[in-house]
C-alpha cells in the first residue's frame, strides 16, 4: 500500500522529467498522452490505496511512510514523508481523478500550440505538486507542495508569455501566494519552537499542552496558517489574483483555478483542525471571511463580461462555502462541497473551453448568443454544470451546499449570520450563472457568432468531448454520496482525521434546504426575466444606481487599493532608497573615497619637489614638533 | 591532502603562466584540466572524510615562526569541506566559461583565475591566524588585476573602490589578527582561548562585513559586480564572498563568545536592514547584473542572520545557503554574460521576449531564478527556512522581516525573468540572437543540476556539518 501511495506521487514527476529530456523526440500529442497517462497511473494507484484502507477498521487507517531525511538541523529532522490516511486519500482521488480528465481534455484543447510539450510538462508538474501537498506527512513538506503548486500555477498562467497581461497575472498570483507562504512559514516556526517537530501526529498531540488552548501562541499559529489558506484559496482579502489567472489556457483554469489548487486552503484547515480548534476565534474568522467572499464574489460575478471570469468569481464564492463549513468545524460538509465543486466547476470550465474553442478564442459573452442551437451538446453539459452550481436537486451541488448551510444553521448566532450570507449567495449564484447561460446559449445568434463559429464533429475534438461527458455524469450523481439524514459517506470516511461537529437536526436541515432552494429558483427566475432576451432592464438598473455599478465593475477597488497601499510604496520606497541613500551615500560619497585619496596623494606628492631647502625645513619642523611633544609628555 | 588541494591550483597557475603557447584554447584548456583535477581531488577528500568524528582532518602542520607560535597549519572541518567543494566546482565552471568566451592575454588571465581558486581554498582550510590572513590577502590580488585589466569600460573606478574598501577592511583585520595572536600567545586557530575584547572582535567583523559585503559596507559591490568579467563576477559573488561568512563562523563565533552576545542585536538589526534594502534595490535595478548584485547583498545579509542566530538551525541554514547562493549567483552571472554577449547590453528596458525560439536559455534562467527566489522544495527554501527558524529564536521580528524579504525576492526575481524572457521583443534583442550554445548549456546546466540534486537532499549537507561545533554545546 505504501508502494502504491509513493507511485501515485512519483508518477507525474517522472512524466515531467521524461518530457523535458525527450525534447522533440516525442510528438507534441505524445507529451500530452504521457502527462495524462502518468496521472491515470496516479489515480489507479490511489484507488489501490483507497481499497486497502477501506478493508481496515476506521481507527487503523492512518499510516505514514518516510523515504529519507530531507532536512535536518541539530535535533530537528524533517523526513520526506507521506501520510496515508482517509483525508489524504480523499484529496488524492479528487486530484488525480479530475486531473486525469482535465489532462486528457487538454490534449485536444492545446493541439497545435507551438509549445505544447512545455505545457504538458508544466501540467504534470502541477499534478505532482498538488499530490505532494495533499500527501505530505509533515507541515514542512506540506509547505513545500504549497509553494510548488504556486510555482506551477505561475508557469501555467503566463504560459502564453507574449501577452503582457498573462505575464502580469502570473507574477501577481505568485507574489500574493508568496505572502501566504510567508505567514504559513512563520506559523511553522512557532510550532517548531513549542513542539520541536512538524510531523502531523506528534504536533497535533503536543500542541494542546505546548501552545495552550486559546493562548496568544495558538492564535498566531492559526492566523499564520489561515493567511496561507486565504491566499491560496483566493478568499477576501487576498483574492485579486484569481480572476486575473484566467489568462492561462482554459484547462489550466479548470484544473488549478477551480478543481484542485484553490481548494487547498480548505484541505489545510481540515488537516490542521487540531491547531485551529485551539484558536476558535481564528477558525471562526475563516468562516466569516468565507461568508463575506460568498456574497462579494457573487455580486462581482453579476457584471463580468468574460465567460471565464464569471466562472472564476463563482469559484471564489463557492470556496467561500467550503470555508464556512471548515471554519465552523463541519469538515465533512466542506470537503464534500470541495469534491462536488471539483466535478461541476471543471465541467463548466471545460464546456466554456469548447465554446471558446469554437469561437476562435473569443471570451466576451456580449459577443455570443444563440449557441444553444449550434452547440446542443455543449449546451446540455453547461446546463448540467449550471444546475449543479445553482444547487438545484438532484444535481451534486444541491446536496453539498445544503450540507454546509445546514451545519451553519446549527452553529449558534454566528452560524445564523453565515447562513444568511450563504443563502444570499445561493440567490446570487443562480442569478449570475443563468445570466451567463441565457446570454451565451439563448437569444439569437449574434453577428460575431455567425461569422466566427467553426464546428467540428462532436462540437469539438473527441479528446475534449469525452472527459466533459464523464464530468457531466459525476456532476449529476456525485451528490448522492452524502444525503442528510440518510447516509454520510464523506463524514464517516474522514472522521478519523477530522471529526466533524454534529449535523443539524432533520427539521432544521429540511427548512434550510427548502429556503435555499427557493432562493436559487428565484435567482433563476430573475435571470430569465432579465436576460432571456436582450432587454434594457440591466441598463436601467445601472442608471438608477451608477455608484453600485461602478463599485462592482471595479471589483470593489481592491486591486487599486493594493496598488496604492502595497505596490506603489514598495516601488517608490525602492526608488527613494536608490536616489537618496544608495547613490549619494554609498556610490558617491564613500565611492569617492578612492578619488579623494588619490587627490590627497597628488597633493602630498608635491612635497617631494627635489629642493633641498624644503626638505631641510620639513626635517627641522618635524624635529621641533617632536621636541614639543616629548617635553609635554615628560 | 589539504595541502594538495591548496597547492594544485597555485602550481597550475604557475604552469599556465609559463606555458609556451599564448592561445586562449591552450591556456584555458590547461587551466580547465587543473580545475577538473582539483574537483577530483576534492571528491577523493570527501570519500576519505570521517563525518562522524567532527575533528580537524587531512591536515598538515609545519612550524613557520616558532617565536610567534605561527605555523603552516591547514586542515578541514566538515563544514569547510563543503565550501572547498563549492570553490572547486564554481572554479571549474568559471574557467570553462572563460575558455569558451575567449579572453585576451589568456595565460595571465587563466593563471590568475587558478591562483584565485587556490587562495580561496587556502582561506577555507587555514588553521593559523597569520596563514588565514595571508590567504585572505592573496585572494584579493588576482581580483584587483582581473577586474582592473579585463573589466568593463568603467573598470578603473570599480577597481579603485574595491581596493580602497577591501584594503581598509584588511588593515583592520591585520591589527585584529596581531592583537588576538599576541593575547593568546599563539596564532594557532585550534588553540585560541575565548577573548572578550570588543575592539578585536569589531576589527574582524568590519573586515568580513566589507568582504561579504554587508550593509552598510557594500559601496564597492555594484560597480565591481557590473564591471568584472562574467566569470570573475561569478567567482567573486559565488565563492569569494563566502570567505567572509566562513570567517565569521570559524574565527568570530568561537573566539569572541561574549562580544558575540553583546553585539548580536546590533548585527542582527543591520543584517535585517540590509536584507530589505538589498531586496528593494534589486527590485529597482535597471540592469541584469544590478539585480544579481543587490540580491547578493540581500542573500549575504540573510546568511549573517543565520550565523548570528548562532544555533543549530541558523548555522546549518547559513552553511546550506552559502552553498546554494554560491551556485545560484554563479549561474545567474554566467547567464547574464550569455545575455550580454547576444544583445551587447544588460539594460532591462532593452531586453525582453528572449524566450521565443530560445528554449534552453529560457529553461535555465527560469530554473535558476525560481531556485534563487527560494521556491519551496528547493534547497534555497530549505536553507532560508532553517535560517529564519534559527533567528526566530532570537526574536520573532527578524523572522518576520526575513519572511517579508522572501516576498520581495519573488518580486525582483520574477521581474528579472519577465524582463528578459517575456512579452515584447526588446530593441536590443536581434531575431538572429542564438539560443545558448552547447558549451554554455553544459557549464550553466552543471550548476543547475547541482542545485536540483541538492534540493533532493539538503540534509546531505546539514547532516554532515558542524558535528563538533554543535555537540560541544
Amino acid at each position: 500500500m505504501t508502494g502504491a501511495a509513493w507511485t501515485a506521487l512519483v508518477s507525474p514527476a517522472v512524466a515531467v522529467v521524461l518530457i523535458a529530456l525527450a525534447g522533440e523526440r516525442i510528438t507534441r500529442r505524445g507529451a500530452g498522452f504521457l502527462a495524462a497517462g502518468a496521472t491515470l497511473v496516479s489515480f489507479v494507484a490511489t484507488l489501490v490505496v483507497f481499497f486497502a484502507l477501506l478493508g481496515r477498521d476506521a481507527e487503523e487507517r492512518s499510516e505514514s511512510s518516510t523515504l529519507w531525511t530531507w532536512l535536518s538541523a541539530g535535533d530537528l529532522r524533517f523526513g520526506f514523508e507521506i501520510a496515508i490516511d482517509p483525508l489524504s486519500v480523499f484529496m488524492m482521488l479528487v486530484v488525480s481523478g479530475v486531473g486525469f480528465l482535465i489532462l486528457s481534455y487538454a490534449v485536444g484543447y492545446m493541439h497545435g500550440d507551438v509549445e505544447e510539450r512545455r505545457y504538458h510538462a508544466y501540467k504534470a508538474l502541477f499534478v505532482f505538486s498538488m499530490l505532494l501537498l495533499v500527501q505530505a506527512g509533515n507541515l514542512l513538506l506540506l509547505l513545500a507542495g504549497w509553494g510548488m503548486v504556486g510555482l506551477s500555477s505561475y508557469l501555467l498562467i503566463n504560459f502564453w508569455h507574449q501577452r503582457g497581461s498573462a505575464v502580469r497575472a502570473g507574477k501577481k498570483a505568485f507574489i500574493m501566494n508568496a505572502f501566504g507562504d510567508a505567514t504559513f512559514a512563520l506559523a511553522l516556526f512557532i510550532l517548531i519552537a513549542e513542539t520541536g517537530t512538524l510531523s502531523f501526529a506528534p504536533v497535533f498531540e503536543r500542541a494542546p499542552e505546548a501552545l495552550g488552548e486559546g493562548s496568544t501562541l495558538a492564535t498566531l499559529v492559526a492566523l499564520g496558517l489561515l493567511g496561507g489558506a486565504v491566499a491560496k484559496s483566493a478568499q477576501i482579502p487576498l483574492h485579486t489574483w484569481l480572476p486575473d489567472a484566467m489568462e492561462g489556457p482554459t484547462p489550466v483554469s479548470a484544473l488549478i483555478h477551480a478543481a484542485t489548487m484553490v481548494t487547498a486552503g480548505v484541505y489545510l484547515i481540515a488537516r490542521t483542525n487540531p491547531l485551529f480548534e485551539l484558536a476558535v476565534d481564528i477558525q471562526h474568522l475563516a468562516a466569516i471571511l468565507g461568508g463575506v467572499t460568498i456574497v462579494v464574489a457573487g455580486l462581482i460575478a453579476l457584471v463580468q463580461t468574460d465567460i471565464k471570469r464569471v466562472i472564476a468569481y463563482s469559484t471564489m464564492s463557492q470556496i467561500g462555502y467550503m470555508f464556512v463549513g471548515a471554519g465552523l468545524g463541519a469538515y465533512g460538509a466542506g470537503l464534500f462541497h470541495l469534491m462536488t465543486h471539483a466535478f461541476f466547476k471543471a465541467l463548466l470550465f471545460m464546456a466554456a473551453g469548447i465554446v471558446i474553442h469554437a469561437l476562435a478564442g473569443e471570451q466576451d459573452i456580449r459577443k455570443m448568443g444563440g449557441l444553444g442551437r449550434e452547440l446542443p451538446w455543449t449546451f446540455r453539459f453547461m446546463l448540467i454544470g449550471a444546475l449543479a452550481l445553482a444547487a438545484i436537486p438532484p444535481f451534486a451541488g444541491f446536496f453539498s451546499k445544503d450540507a454546509v448551510l445546514a451545519s451553519a444553521a446549527n452553529a449558534g448566532k454566528l452560524g445564523w449570520v453565515l447562513w444568511g450570507l450563504g443563502a444570499a449567495g445561493a440567490f446570487l449564484t443562480a442569478l449570475y450563472t443563468f445570466r451567463m447561460l441565457f446570454i451565451v446559449f439563448g437569444r439569437q445568434a449574434s453577428g460575431f457568432v455567425r461569422e466566427h463559429l467553426h464546428k467540428e464533429r462532436f462540437e469539438g475534438p473527441l479528446a475534449m468531448a469525452w472527459p466533459v461527458a464523464v464530468l457531466a455524469v459525476l456532476a449529476v450523481v456525485g451528490g448522492l454520496l452524502q444525503i442528510p439524514g440518510v447516509w454520510h459517506a464523506v463524514d464517516d470516511w474522514i472522521h478519523p482525521v477530522a471529526e466533524s461537529i454534529e449535523e443539524a437536526s432533520g427539521a432544521t436541515a429540511i427548512l434550510s434546504a427548502l429556503a435555499a432552494l427557493g432562493l436559487s429558483l428565484a435567482g433563476i427566475a430573475v435571470a430569465w426575466i432579465l436576460y432571456r432576451r436582450p432587454s434594457r432592464a440591466p441598463e436601467r438598473a445601472r442608471r438608477t444606481a451608477p455608484w453600485a455599478a461602478q463599485l462592482l465593475e471595479n471589483r470593489f477597488f481592491v486591486d487599486e487599493a493594493y496598488d496604492v497601499y502595497f505596490y506603489e510604496p514598495a516601488s517608490r520606497g525602492a526608488s527613494f532608497l536608490h536616489r537618496f541613500v544608495e547613490r549619494p551615500v554609498f556610490l558617491t560619497t564613500l565611492g569617492d573615497l578612492g578619488a579623494s585619496v588619490r587627490g590627497g596623494g597628488r597633493r602630498l606628492g608635491t612635497a617631494q619637489n627635489g629642493v633641498v631647502r624644503s626638505y631641510a625645513f620639513a626635517v627641522a619642523a618635524g624635529a621641533a614638533v617632536l621636541l614639543v611633544v616629548f617635553l609635554i609628555a615628560s | 591532502m589539504t595541502t594538495a588541494l591548496i597547492l594544485l591550483p597555485i602550481a597550475g597557475a604557475l604552469l599556465v603562466w609559463l606555458l609556451p603557447w599564448p592561445t586562449s584554447r591552450a591556456a584555458g584548456g590547461l587551466a580547465l584540466l587543473v580545475a577538473l583535477a582539483e574537483l577530483f581531488l576534492w571528491i577523493v577528500a570527501v570519500r576519505g572524510f570521517d563525518f562522524g568524528s567532527g575533528t580537524l582532518q587531512q591536515g598538515a602542520d609545519v612550524t613557520w615562526f616558532a617565536d610567534l607560535d605561527a605555523s603552516y597549519k591547514v586542515g578541514l572541518f566538515d563544514f569547510s569541506l563543503w565550501l572547498v567543494g563549492l570553490t572547486a566546482f564554481v572554479g571549474v565552471a568559471a574557467i570553462a566559461y572563460g575558455m569558451w568566451a575567449g579572453r585576451e592575454r589568456p595565460r595571465a588571465y587563466f593563471g590568475l583565475l587558478l591562483f584565485l581558486t587556490g587562495a580561496t581554498i587556502g582561506v577555507f582550510s587555514a588553521q593559523d591566524l597569520l596563514l588565514f590572513y595571508l590567504f585572505f590577502e592573496a585572494m584579493l590580488i588576482p581580483l584587483y588585476v582581473l577586474i582592473g585589466v579585463w573589466g568593463g569600460t568603467r573598470r578603473a573606478v570599480a577597481t579603485v573602490k574595491f581596493i580602497i574598501y577591501t584594503m581598509a577592511g584588511s588593515l583592520l583585520m591585520l591589527v585584529a589578527v596581531i592583537a588576538l595572536g599576541l593575547a593568546n600567545e599563539t596564532f594557532d586557530l585550534t588553540r585560541l582561548q575565548a577573548n572578550d575584547n570588543p575592539w578585536i572582535f569589531l576589527g574582524f567583523v568590519a573586515a568580513f562585513a566589507v568582504k561579504a559585503p554587508l550593509w552598510p559596507f557594500h559601496g564597492w559591490l555594484p560597480d565591481a559586480y557590473r564591471e568584472a568579467p562574467t566569470e570573475v563576477a561569478a567567482l567573486l559573488s559565488g565563492v569569494v564572498s563566502k570567505t567572509a561568512a566562513y570567517g565569521l563562523i570559524r574565527i568570530v563565533l568561537p573566539s569572541f563568545p561574549e562580544p558575540v552576545v553583546d553585539f548580536r542585536t546590533v548585527i542582527l538589526i543591520l543584517a535585517s536592514v540590509g536584507l530589505v534594502y538589498g531586496s528593494l534595490l534589486a527590485f529597482r535595478a535597471h540592469d541584469v547584473r544590478g539585480v544579481i548584485a543587490y540580491s547578493s547583498l540581500a542573500q549575504m545579509c540573510l546568511i549573517v542572520l543565520g550565523i548570528f542566530a548562532n544555533n543549530a538551525s541558523g548555522l546549518d541554514g547559513a552553511l546550506l545557503q552559502m552553498i546554494n547562493h554560491g551556485l545560484v549567483s554563479a549561474a545567474l552571472f554566467l547567464l547574464a554574460g550569455a545575455i550580454e554577449r547576444r544583445t551587447s547590453t544588460a539594460r532591462l528596458e532593452l531586453l525582453g521576449g528572449m524566450a521565443r525560439g530560445r528554449p534552453l536559455l529560457a529553461s535555465l534562467l527560469l530554473a535558476t531564478g525560481v531556485i534563487a527566489l527560494a521556491v519551496p522544495l528547493s534547497s534555497a527554501f530549505a536553507a532560508e527556512f532553517l535560517i529564519l527558524n534559527g533567528v526566530f529564536d532570537r526574536g520573532w521580528g527578524y523572522a518576520v522581516v526575513g519572511a517579508l524579504a522572501i516576498v520581495l525576492a519573488a518580486m525582483y526575481t520574477l521581474r528579472l525573468i519577465s524582463a528578459v524572457l517575456h512579452e515584447d521583443v526588446g530593441s536590443a534583442v536581434h531575431p538572429q540572437a542564438l539560443d545558448l550554445r552547447p558549451a554554455e548549456v553544459a557549464i550553466i546546466g552543471a550548476l543547475v543540476v547541482a542545485l536540483v540534486a541538492l534540493s533532493f537532499w539538503p540534509a546531505g549537507i546539514t547532516d554532515h556539518a558542524f558535528t563538533a561545533v554543535l555537540s560541544a554545546r
